[in-house]
């Protein structure tokens, strides 16, 4: 089994969720965190954009600087195996707006699954359609 | 490369995200989360809080880097002292990792 762990953008979840589904992959974990990127700060770009009021609400959520937190939702999901490519093209392309701070997706290993009130174990336990 | 789950002091917080930034680490997640240790919790006269506030901090580094981020981690979350509640750092492989604004596998 794998744990898909994506850090998407807080406003994608509705629809991550809804194409999860259809997908045929309902279950999941959300979380909201904090986090930051990759990106220095670009201070000419932050400037530009004080001038520009226009865009700016759909920019500047995506610009992270320095030490400054940006709220982001972490989705979990033990999928099995096969599944994890399928996963995560499907996060891919649903979150992907192009431009910085669309998240970032971690697929790690899960040794023990475990259904809590069936005591079922493996690849059952995580089964959507079984149980 | 390996994901580093960092269980810290709230108030330490900062000064461990200021110090992976000054290691060259800028891109971090973190939450909120409660939890005790091994001291069972905090006992304050008769009331025993044992679900202590905490954040966590998670990154995900190349495993070559692991001892330098670990030290980075561990020497700005530590109070001194040998306090107990200074935190834990878990350290587990990832396989796969994706930036998803550009759809790129690192």
């Amino acid at each position: 089994m794998k744990e898909v762990m994506a850090i998407i953008r807080a406003n994608k979840i509705n629809q991550t969720k809804k194409a999860l589904v259809d997908a045929g992959l309902p279950s999941f974990t959300a979380n909201r965190c904090m986090g930051r990127g990759n990106r220095p700060v670009d201070f000419e770009m932050l400037e530009a954009l004080k001038n520009e009021t226009e865009d700016s609400a759909d920019v500047l959520p995506s610009l992270s600087q320095g030490a400054r937190l940006i709220p982001k939702r972490l989705l979990s999901m033990v999928v099995p195996p096969e599944q994890v490519s399928r996963v995560v093209q499907l996060l891919m392309e649903v979150n992907r707006t192009g431009t910085q701070g669309d998240g970032k997706i971690f697929v790690m290993p899960v040794t023990e699954v475990y259904r809590v009130r069936t005591r079922e174990e493996g690849l059952s336990a995580i089964d959507e359609m079984a149980g | 490369m390996i994901m580093i789950r960092a269980i810290v002091r709230p108030e330490k917080t900062n000064e461990v995200m200021q110090s992976l930034l000054e290691a060259g680490y800028p891109a971090m997640t973190k939450m909120e989360v409660a939890g005790r240790g091994k001291q069972r919790g905090l006992k304050l006269g008769q009331v025993i809080y044992d679900e202590l506030p905490k954040e966590m901090i998670m990154l995900v580094v190349p495993e070559r880097e692991k001892e330098f981020a670990l030290r980075a981690i561990m020497e700005s979350a530590r109070t001194g002292n040998g306090n107990f509640g200074d935190g834990k750092v878990f350290v587990s492989p990832v396989e796969e990792s994706y930036t998803v604004s550009t759809g790129i596998k690192e």
